[in-house]
């Protein structure tokens, strides 16, 4: 299997939020949400993932709450909030915008 | 978008600040959730459990790093870190209380003092006038070419009030004392006639009632009166039945029509009652040329400028000049800002008074950090631990400023409580000669200064350990016989020692200067004889004054008696005590020709004087005669004039029987009949910028229609060899036989007057010398901290000499030596900046008199002071030097 790509830096917000705006999650749960959709292609290191997190939420794109979960755990649900809907629409655009110049410059022909 | 995003961040900020615990536990319970998830996703996989569960906990990586970088994106470290310092610096202060208690007394002192100073400088000169929009008040004077400044007459204000378009509004004013008669004892009070529309101007509400109207603004308007809030409680027991009760003034009823609330001052002089201006004398209202004590404010229209107003007025001036060349030829105008007025020079004195404190805290400033500087060094290892152990250099600077700011806001604190009382103090020094001294006190302002210079203080003697904890090499101090960074500490001890005695040096010489000044101004021999003479006001009943012949029997009368009292040798009458910060002058000329502009024309001083004035003064006569009581309306008028008049105007000619006339509604031509020495009528000092022509014209001769005018405006003078307490009470029952409605009162022995008239130097000496006092004692402390921690750093040196033989002198010689190396070099340096300060500041070159910026017996006398403190400050830790055992000090590595 090749070794997944490591993240592009500052896309892991985007990701993130997008993957939260499907539907809340506690933090184990997204990085498994991110690994199976992206195919394998894309996973985001435990060491990362929280720091990631903690930040969405300092910045208030994300808010987070203690539900009960078996065993008598509680585990920590992440959620979108209003802000955060904007923002992913922002860096939305941006990455489309990023992606496309990308895209276009690669699909020049070569002299 | 920002608003909105705090709202949302902010409970969380707020949290991660008050609950840190909880916020740590609920991360670490999130991180365990993920590893166990983790952990049974691997054995799901087939893993075995052990297994599974190191590689989940290597997957996540540092669990603890991860706290950590969460933590810092919390971003409040920066909050929590200081909290820490905090903490830290109170338990290091604790552990050492004596250094924190000297730190915080000597930080009190100087903060306090910096504090009351403050406190004056804001009060007088910053905030501002307590009237509405206070930057829109100016005061309009006239002016010719001799005086920037003169009073306004009555005729051009009215021509003016109707023409000016800069001013929204304008409105005159006339300080008089009034002797008030009923209700309740009588009483002289300073009064205020004021035009209607005086307070509007200001935008000053009263208290009760309301301003005089137009109708009541004029000859023969009802008499009505405002009344301060003083006179109210305690005339009318601050009743609101006050209003249309009447007051009785000068013999005549006014009825009250407000009230003006405690607050309101407006001038040098606290006005008890306030008149209409319209209803004063007609002599001054109705000549365009009289000058006689008018003032006028005016507010500026919205977005009129002063000098746009200037133009238009000089303009409508102008266009007076040419209708009344008589009265108003070279006459202008001069605006200036109602602040300025108010606050005069006392400005500048109080800046440089604010400057002398400043030289006091820093040299506080020196004491606390040379103290910090001698505590660092011990505290060297526990830095080189730290910085081992990983905390920045930035860490260890920002924990020793925070400790410092400490020290500097626990000084604060105590600081406060002694400016209160410094304030206290200062006022009751020197009271009158300050302006708004009634806006003086510890407010908001001088809080927040307060405030700012104690942290500013702390950062700044804070800066010394940190900067040198910043260079230290750690691996030096670590070293059991550490001795690495004495060698900078002594430098820069010795540094902050010197600045020291320089500073102390530069306010010692200030305020000898002073000191020196107001000895050689009572050397100064006034012209007369100040001692035993005694000065007085009466408030002669108005029943005995209605006409002009009888105001003049009444006032010889009460004179006679007067000079009956045993123990009085002589008495008369003047209306202008020299010295005393009275007296007008007035345009003259000789012979007959009166000159085309009495606004260009020279000037004298006049005084108008009973007969016995000169013998009561002990003025010398040096030709001719003074007045006697043939001297009357019925016989041809006389002058007198003194030696600088003589000197000035008639060095080539006899001046007796010369012709002198002066005024604007001029008195003569009149026969000068003697000449006598001159006396010094406006200052010890004799400012050139005064006229010292004087002259003297005889009180019974002033003509009928200036009796009610100029008689109450008189002082008595009596010159008896009995104490005032012991003649006064003879006096007033004598001036009750006429009736006991009359006030006596401005009751001041000439010694009195003559040392009032040195206020302008003996407030700032006050101060200064405080001020330099404060400094000797600081620096003298100072240096003998620093000689002791020397002596003490210096003991295995001292052990060693004294072995190689040196004798206890020798040690005692060397430390002392030391102490005076030290003072020396801050005499140096002081003495230059001294010599530069003081001819630099013209505003204290000003004060002085008989003594030069630069006068070598002050630097000499003040050196040897200082030398004298320094020898004495080295004299314990000298004493300790020479009781080293060697042998002691030998074995202590």
């Amino acid at each position: 299997m090749s070794k997944p790509s490591d993240l592009v830096q500052g896309t892991l917000d985007l990701l993130l939020l997008k993957i939260l705006a499907l539907e809340p999650l506690n933090g184990y749960a997204v990085s498994l949400r991110l690994k199976q959709v992206s195919g394998d292609v894309l996973q985001v290191s435990d060491g990362s993932l929280y720091p990631a997190l903690h930040k969405l939420e300092q910045e208030g794109w994300i808010t987070a709450e203690w539900k009960p979960t078996e065993n008598n755990r509680r585990a920590k649900f992440y959620s979108l909030t209003r802000l955060g809907k904007k923002q992913l629409e922002k860096e939305s655009a941006n990455w489309s915008r990023l992606s496309a110049a990308i895209s276009n410059i690669v699909k020049l022909k070569e002299a | 978008m920002r608003p909105e995003h705090w709202f949302y961040t902010l409970p969380l900020r707020l949290r991660s600040l008050f609950q840190r615990n909880q916020v740590e536990q609920e991360l670490g319970e999130e991180l365990q959730y993920h590893l166990e998830l983790k952990t049974k996703e691997y054995v799901a996989s087939g893993m075995p459990i052990e297994e599974a569960r190191r590689r989940a906990r290597r997957e996540i990586g540092g669990i603890e790093q991860s706290k950590e970088i969460c933590r810092d994106t919390r971003r409040v470290s920066y909050i929590q870190d200081l909290l820490q310092d905090l903490g830290f610096g109170l338990r290091m202060l604790r552990n050492s209380p004596a250094f924190a208690l000297v730190a915080i007394l000597t930080l009190a002192l100087g903060i306090g003092a910096n504090t009351a100073m403050f406190s004056v400088v804001q009060g007088v000169l910053l905030a501002p006038l307590q009237y509405f929009q206070p930057d829109r008040l100016v005061m309009v004077w006239e002016n010719n070419p001799r005086f920037p400044r003169v009073w306004v007459s009555y005729p051009n204000f009215r021509d003016w009030q109707r023409s000016a378009h800069s001013f929204q509004q304008m409105a005159g004013g006339m300080d008089q004392g009034v002797d008030l008669t009923g209700p309740g004892a009588p009483e002289h009070i300073n009064g205020k006639q004021i035009s209607a529309g005086f307070f509007g101007t200001l935008g000053v509400k009263l208290l009760l009632g309301r301003e005089f109207s137009f109708e009541e603004d004029r000859q023969g308007g009802t008499a009505v009166a405002i009344i301060s809030d003083r006179l109210w409680r305690s005339r009318f027991d601050g009743s609101l039945e006050a209003l249309g009760k009447s007051v009785t003034l000068n013999g005549v009823d006014y009825i009250v029509v407000g009230v003006v609330s405690s607050g309101f001052n407006f001038g040098q002089q606290h006005a008890d009652v306030y008149t209409a201006l319209g209803r004063s004398d007609p002599l001054i209202l109705n000549d365009r040329a009289a000058h006689g004590g008018i003032f006028s404010i005016a507010r500026l229209q919205p977005g009129e400028t002063l000098a746009r107003s200037q133009a238009e007025m000089n303009t409508i001036q102008n266009g007076l000049d040419q209708l009344y060349p008589d009265a108003n030829r070279d006459l202008g105008i001069y605006i200036e800002p109602l602040k300025q007025v108010v606050v005069g020079d006392a400005g500048k004195v109080l800046l440089l008074l604010l400057g002398a404190v400043g030289f006091v805290l820093l040299i506080c400033c020196a004491n606390v950090a040379n103290l910090l500087l001698a505590r660092s060094a011990a505290r060297a290892r526990e830095f080189a631990v730290r910085s081992a152990l990983g905390a920045s250099r930035a860490q260890m600077a920002r924990q020793l400023l925070t400790e410092s700011v400490l020290l500097s806001l626990a000084g604060a604190v105590l600081g406060l409580l002694i400016a209160v009382f410094g304030v206290k103090s200062v006022l009751a020094a020197v009271p009158e000669s300050l302006p708004r001294n009634e806006n003086v006190g510890v407010n908001a302002s001088v809080l927040l200064f307060t405030l700012g210079a104690s942290i500013a203080v702390g950062i700044l003697f804070g800066l010394a350990p940190a900067l040198k904890s910043w260079n230290a090499d750690p691996q030096g101090s670590l070293k059991e016989g550490g001795r690495g960074s004495t060698g900078t500490h002594h430098r820069a001890q010795s540094g902050l020692v010197i600045v020291q005695m320089a500073l102390t040096l530069v306010l010692l010489v200030g305020a000898g200067q002073l000191f020196q000044t107001i000895q050689r101004l009572w050397d100064v021999n006034p012209g007369f004889d100040t001692q035993h003479l005694i000065t007085f006001k009466v408030g002669v009943s108005h029943s005995l004054t209605k006409t002009a012949s009888s105001t003049r029997i009444a006032y010889q009368q009460l004179i006679e008696r007067i000079r009956q009292i045993p123990g009085v040798q002589a008495a008369d009458f003047t209306d202008t005590v020299p010295l005393s910060g009275q007296g007008g002058t007035m345009p003259f000329w000789i012979g007959s020709q009166k000159p085309a502009s009495l606004q260009g024309a020279p000037r004298l001083a006049m005084f108008l004087t009973g007969p016995d004035f000169l013998r009561t003064m002990g003025i010398p006569l040096l030709r001719g005669r003074f007045f006697t009581s043939e001297d009357t309306t019925k016989s041809p008028c006389v002058m007198v004039i003194d030696s600088v008049f003589a000197h000035n105007y008639f060095s080539d000619r006899d001046p007796l029987d010369q012709t002198l006339s002066a005024g604007f509604s001029p008195v003569g031509p009149c026969r000068i009949v003697g000449v006598v020495g001159h006396v010094k009528q406006w200052a010890l000092d004799d400012s050139s910028t005064y006229i010292q022509n004087l002259a003297y014209f005889p009180l019974y001769q002033d003509p009928d229609q200036w009796v009610p005018l100029n008689y109450p405006y008189t002082t008595i003078v009596v010159r008896t060899s009995l104490d005032a307490a012991t003649v006064m009470p003879s006096v007033k029952k004598a001036v009750y036989v006429g009736g006991s409605d009359q006030p006596v009162y401005n009751i001041r022995t000439m010694q009195q007057i003559v040392s009032e008239s040195m206020s302008s130097q003996r407030f700032p000496l006050i101060l200064l010398g405080a001020f330099a006092g404060l400094a000797l004692l600081l620096a003298s402390i100072g240096i003998y901290g620093v000689i002791s921690y020397s002596v003490t750093q210096r003991v295995h040196e001292i052990g060693i000499r004294m072995a190689l033989g040196a004798e206890k002198e020798d040690v005692f010689r060397m430390v002392v030596g030391h102490g005076l190396r030290l003072a020396f070099a801050g005499l140096a340096i002081g003495t230059a900046v001294a010599l530069i300060l003081t001819r630099m500041l013209p505003s204290f070159s000003r004060l002085l008199y008989g003594v030069g910026a630069s006068d070598p017996t002050t630097f000499v006398t003040i050196s040897v002071v200082l030398t004298a403190a320094a020898v004495l400050a080295c004299y314990i830790p000298a004493r300790r030097a020479t009781r080293v055992d060697p042998i002691v000090a030998l074995r202590y590595e």
